[in-house]
């Protein structure tokens, strides 16, 4: 349709990072079947099932994120850091759960919950908030959608609409 | 474990607490007040609603903190306000992992699905979730077949939500379970026939924020009682200190299988990705992860709040032990907050419940009249008159199976949310991000979702299987899916870019 090729960023199919990203996502998922599959033996699901689908869908989601924000051969760029952070505070919190003593009545609190709940409610479930959506929406411009990137798009709506008769944007289809 | 995801499509099934006679009147004021606003709101949405892009998409035109609200009070559903505090507060800690996932959900969709599907709504004229992977794969075939499995989920979403409507409406007037289903249904259907998705957006940001607000409050009143957080922990502890361990009672395999499911499975839920079509700007996707987390945060504060709260005051002896579970939110609004303030979640609940509801028509009358047909080969000639004739018929079928059949109701609840997760997740979530997929692998996958979906929940349905605790259907489809997504893929790899054409292959690359 002789659209304008992309600027130097390249192609998704051509990153590296998003190629290992791939991988990750399913090597991840294998590892999530595999717990699974330990606890269809008798006895149940042995200890290290749950460290290990712990584990592997954390690196299973970050693989997403990394997936859909890798741009070319730059990778994640800048957003290598917060999502290392998300990716760190999501399994610091499930070793956390995993690790820490069980509760007891004279449990110490933080924060109003004893530890390893604290760590779970307060690591997963809050403190990637103030990372990653801020992350997003200070790179939004230079890393997710440039104007450059929405006027080709829209160049190239135009173009197919024409070719193919449908009814311009907002119509009825 | 499908008992938690039938609790997270059901919502308030079991009913609620009796309204006390001196409350009834504010109940029944508030509740006919915010019937009034919707009916309001309808009226001057069918005025606008003028095309099938208006019925189905609402034009393109939703600004940001619109779809932001709008998202929120469809991903949360009555479930947040019920079942939610009421799993909380028989299992513990561990019903949070449900909602834990929140905190990176939106922003990985944000990444992943949001901008490619808006851009793809700028290349081609996109109304359904089904459409994005007809044209992703070049493939009426696989844009038919998630239409299937979308068209199955939806009918059991919309049958637990009708009779969670017949059982709150029957709490609030006393109308009867039967009457409150139909009541129910129709006012939704109603706003859902005459303004399309624009009726839904707009409603949506009524009960949204009314569910917002609401939450807030009731968590404020729980922080007052006890001596806060840690004077409710404190008390837990004394009586049950299993409770507040991080997987409360639950195995540590079934908790972090919900955090899988919910996790990963949010990226195929089309009440929630059908609305990226709608944002009037692209541009605007800026804030979207950050809003709707805090917007998600503030409505599941009711959900740890009340559940923590009523097992405490249950501990230190100034509750009785609850009959339900699901009993746990009336019980301590009637006792606990003023009443104004129970009225509101009361309607909350009710709006809640409307608002999934109402999503699930408009999916569910995109599929049969856009996405069938197009994978058949043929065209709807009038397609809004067709669309609002199958929201009708959709809504009937549900209506049926919700009074008819407790045990139907039940079964199709169990898999809605896992159906869309194994089948949309790998073929529309990584085929966007990856151009070596291809239509053979997104078929199989969407097919293995699917079948195994179907065949593992009515085997387990009906005892001839026994699914171990900690593993979920659910989590052994979409595993499934994704690796026979890939696999396929990988086999058919020369084929990957016949299945690409050259505007969805920029979409991709933007």
């Amino acid at each position: 349709m002789g659209l304008t090729p992309a600027p130097d960023r390249g192609t998704t199919a051509a990153s590296p990072v998003a190629a290992g990203a791939r991988v990750a996502i399913v090597a991840a998922t294998a590892c999530n079947l595999v717990a699974y599959a330990s606890a269809f033996v008798p006895g149940g699901a042995p200890r290290w099932a749950a460290w290990l689908f712990a584990m592997s869908t954390v690196a299973l989601m970050t693989a997403i994120i990394v997936l859909g924000a890798a741009r070319g051969r730059g990778g994640i760029g800048p957003l290598a850091v917060p999502v290392a952070i998300m990716a760190t505070l999501l399994a610091g919190g499930f070793a956390a759960a995993l690790a820490l003593p069980p509760v007891t009545a004279d449990s110490p609190l933080w924060l109003g919950l004893p530890p390893a709940a604290a760590a779970v409610i307060y690591g997963i479930g809050l403190l990637p908030i103030l990372v990653l959506p801020v992350a997003y929406a200070r790179t939004f411009d230079a890393l997710t959608l440039t104007d450059d990137d929405l006027a080709r798009v829209r160049e190239a709506g135009a173009r197919h609409r024409a070719a193919r008769g449908d009814a311009p944007r907002g119509g009825d289809a | 474990m499908s008992a938690l995801l039938a609790l997270l499509a059901g919502g308030p099934v079991a009913g609620a607490a009796a309204l006390p006679p001196l409350a009834r009147p504010l109940i029944m004021g508030v509740a006919l007040a915010y019937l009034g606003l919707i009916v309001a709101i309808s009226v001057w949405a069918s005025r606008r609603t003028k095309t099938a892009s208006d019925f189905f998409v609402a034009g393109e035109g939703i600004g940001l903190v619109a779809l932001t609200v709008a998202s929120v009070s469809t991903s949360v559903s009555g479930f947040a306000f019920i079942g939610g505090p009421g799993l909380l507060y028989s299992v513990g800690l561990g019903a949070l992992f449900l909602s834990l996932s929140a905190s990176v959900t939106n922003v990985m969709g944000a990444w992943v699905l949001a901008k490619r599907m808006r851009l793809l709504g700028e290349v081609r004229p996109m109304l359904t979730v089904p459409d994005a992977i007809g044209a992703r794969y070049r493939s009426p075939a696989a844009q038919g077949l998630a239409a299937v499995a979308i068209l199955v989920g939806v009918i059991g979403y919309m049958a637990t939500n009708a009779l969670a409507m017949g059982v709150v409406l029957d709490a609030i007037f006393g109308v009867g379970l039967v009457p409150g289903v139909w009541i129910g249904m129709g006012i939704t259907l109603a706003y859902s026939v005459a303004g399309g998705i624009l009726a839904g957006i707009y409603n949506d940001v009524l009960q949204g924020t009314l569910m917002a607000v609401s939450s807030v409050l009731v968590f404020a009143v729980v922080l007052q009682l006890g001596g806060g957080l840690g004077g409710h922990s404190r008390a837990i502890l004394a009586a049950d200190p299993q409770f507040l361990g991080p997987f409360g009672k639950m195995a540590p395999l079934q908790a972090l299988s919900l955090f899988f499911v919910f996790g990963v499975g949010s990226l195929g839920q089309p009440a929630a990705i059908h609305k990226y079509y709608m944002l009037r700007d692209p541009r605007q996707l800026r804030w979207y992860p950050l809003l709707k987390t805090v917007g998600l945060v503030l409505v599941l504060l009711l959900f740890f709040g009340v559940g923590v709260s009523v097992k405490a005051l249950v501990a230190s002896g100034q509750l009785e032990p609850l009959a339900r579970n699901d009993d746990a939110t009336p019980t301590f609004l009637l006792r606990f907050t003023p009443t104004l303030l129970a009225a509101l979640v009361f309607s909350g609940v009710a709006a809640a419940t409307m608002s999934i509801t109402n999503s699930f028509m408009n999916i569910g009358a995109a599929a049969i009249t856009h996405d069938l047909p197009r994978a058949l080969g043929r065209t709807v000639r009038d397609p809004l008159r067709t669309g609002r004739w199958a929201t009708v018929a959709i809504s009937l079928v549900a209506i049926a199976v919700a009074t008819l059949s407790r045990s139907m109701v039940a079964f199709l609840g169990i898999f809605g949310y896992g159906l869309f997760a194994s089948t949309l997740v790998p073929a529309l979530a990584i085929g966007l991000n990856w151009q070596g997929a291809t239509r053979a692998g997104a078929i199989a996958s969407i097919a293995t979702g699917l079948v195994v979906t179907l065949a593992c929940e009515t085997l387990a349905f009906a005892k001839v299987i026994a699914i171990p605790a900690g593993v979920s259907v659910a989590g052994l489809s979409l595993a499934l899916s994704t690796l026979v997504f890939f696999g396929v893929s990988a086999l058919t790899r020369h084929t990957a870019a016949a299945s690409l054409d050259d505007d969805i292959r920029l979409v991709m690359e933007s």
